[in-house]
């Protein structure tokens, strides 16, 4: 129906005497390499590692049958796990909400200043994204440390705002801290996008018809920035929740995430079935997100249409 | 947006996004900073000054394998992903066929799945292969994860091309081939480069595929920073630091030039 619309109208510059049709499918096969490549490197895999979360490992360390769901069972008995996982939630969406908390300033101020104003904030934030996380979770490791040499303690110190050093590092703050920095950008980026395509008449109107800075943005920004705002806050809890190297150097024992669990059980414990089954956990929680957010910006649409 | 800033509103805007900057530059400020603190901690505030601490990483032999590696690496994974990524964006904007929109989130989907768990998929294949060689494995695992970023910002340059300027050219009686490489690559040139520079850093700074596919012997930079991180307390790590800093920069000024970050990071 509109496939066939789309194929006469995308197939010009075709003036063989092949139909448009059987180009516009000829071309199709050029995706087939990258399909094969991602269906071996990673369909197949990620489905191997679903299947090995029901497989049971015996004493000898050998993997294999009974089925059995008794790893799933695991994680949601044992508290330990459940605290993992409840931390890893807890850290993700805490990240999230302050990330967005943050970007709406500084993307407003993106979109309404002069072109090289917007030109040197988009390179601050993005220029960050390039640098290694691990150089970057170091870098509050500095600032964070609980002795009187790290730098927010020593600022503290010599300002005698505090007596005694604070306990920073090591600590779910210092996790949010660090994925908030490190995944910023994320939440910026498309908020700016989506406020940048706001009709700067509507919120105008709204001014003059005496509506407070506040109220402009209550009742006509924010409602019109919902697709980069959903968009931010998708990409930053799935990318927090899947963090590994900033719990392992900022974070304690208590803080201990999903990521960090997957690794112990392949690396230390060598129980790849309760280490596939964590993953998948993991899996299903950044899915679950991304369908709610899907729901959420779909919803909106179909109200718009139906007004 | 049009309208200027004004009214207390605007400065609280100001002083919010100000402090943010400050926010994401201190960290790599300070690892700067203490790079060149003429101490046998890292401590803050810095004491003295000295490069030492530079002269003794760039005589550290796992240092210096690792950057190897790595660009060699980061380079290799580009090439792959241009080699898959752009025919596959040729095939999602110029094709039409049943199924192309689920082809595109397929192509796409590495992007939305927790890398950390790529990277343990891969492994568990991987090793049931008897694939030894840590090289491959790592190049293999970063094509994966940079080669839907080619195809994204190659779709988006193909659609904004004017398709009218291959039309006319073939009307003229270029070549399919000579219409590409004439017409359609130089105006699409843009995307390419943004989405292989891109790759190219993904890959570089990639940690959770590496930490699994890596071993001993073949380790790239994140995970050797990482290793050091735990180990050795001096100013060399700030300087190593430093150096990855530096690096990005360069990558960083190259990419503003060549495309417009913005456009590269297609975000």
């Amino acid at each position: 129906m509109t496939d066939v619309a789309q194929t006469t109208a995308q197939a010009p510059g075709d003036l063989d005497e092949r139909s448009p049709w059987r180009l516009s499918l000829s071309v199709g096969f050029l995706a087939l390499p990258m399909l094969a490549f991602l269906s071996i490197f990673f369909f197949y895999p990620a489905a191997n590692l679903l299947f090995y979360s029901f497989l049971s490992q015996d004493a000898k360390g050998i993997i294999g049958r009974p089925f059995t769901l008794s790893h799933y069972v695991h994680i949601a008995e044992v508290d330990l796990y459940l605290k993992v996982f409840w931390n890893t939630l807890q850290i993700a969406f805490i990240t999230s909400i302050a990330a967005i908390v943050m970007a709406y300033p500084v993307a407003i101020t993106m979109v309404k200043s002069k072109p090289i104003v917007n030109r040197v904030i988009s390179l601050i934030v993005i220029a960050p994204l390039i640098v290694s996380v691990v150089v970057r979770a170091y870098g509050w490791q500095l600032i964070l440390v609980n002795t009187p040499t790290g730098l927010l303690n020593w600022l503290l110190l010599t300002l005698r705002i505090i007596n005694e050093p604070l306990e920073l590092l090591y600590t779910k703050t210092a996790v949010v801290i660090g994925s908030l920095h490190v995944f910023f950008p994320m939440m910026v980026l498309p908020l700016a996008s989506a406020l940048g395509k706001i009709d700067p008449n509507l919120e105008d109107a709204a001014r003059m018809l005496g509506a407070p800075w506040w109220k402009v943005f209550a009742r006509v920004t924010l409602p019109l920035s919902i697709p980069g705002l959903v968009a931010g806050f998708t990409l930053v809890f799935s990318l927090t929740a899947g963090s590994f190297v900033i719990p392992v150097l900022l974070g304690g024992t208590s803080s201990t995430m999903l990521g960090n669990l997957i690794e112990q059980q392949i690396f230390v414990v060598y129980d790849w079935p309760f280490g596939a089954t964590i993953a998948v956990v993991l899996v299903i929680v950044v899915f679950a997100i991304n369908a709610l957010s899907m729901r959420i910006l779909e919803g909106r649409r179909f109200r718009r249409i139906a007004s | 947006m049009s309208g200027r800033l004004e009214g207390v509103g605007a400065w609280v805007l100001y002083c919010v996004t100000a402090a943010m900057m400050i926010f994401i530059l201190a960290p790599l400020l300070v690892v700067m900073s203490v790079s060149v603190s003429d101490s046998y901690f890292v401590t803050f505030p810095p004491q003295g000054f000295t490069l030492s601490w530079y002269a003794k990483v760039l005589q550290d032999r796992d240092f210096l394998d690792a950057l190897q590696l790595s660009a060699v690496l980061a380079f290799s994974t580009t090439m792959g992903s241009l080699l898959l990524g752009v025919p596959a964006a040729f095939a999602l904007v110029r094709g039409s066929f049943l199924g192309q929109s689920f082809l595109k989130s397929l192509v796409l989907s590495p992007l939305v799945f927790p890398a950390l768990v790529t990277g343990l998929a891969l492994l568990q294949l991987l090793s049931s292969f008897g694939s030894g060689d840590a090289r491959v494995n790592l190049l293999i695992g970063h094509i994966v994860v940079t080669a839907p970023y080619v195809v994204r910002t190659v779709v988006s340059s193909l659609q904004l091309m004017d398709i009218n300027l291959e039309e006319a050219a073939r009307t003229l009686g270029a070549s399919r081939m000579k219409t590409f490489w004439r017409v359609t690559l130089p105006q699409i040139a843009p995307g390419v480069a943004a989405g292989s520079l891109f790759a190219f850093m993904v890959s570089f700074d990639n940690y959770p595929i590496s930490m699994w596919l890596a071993n001993s012997e073949y380790s790239p930079v994140p995970l050797v920073l990482m290793r050091q991180l735990v180990n050795v307390f001096d100013p060399s790590v700030p300087a190593m630091s430093t150096i990855i800093i530096l690096l990005a920069v360069v990558g960083v000024l190259i990419l503003e030039r060549l495309v417009g970050l913005r456009r590269a990071v297609a975000i």
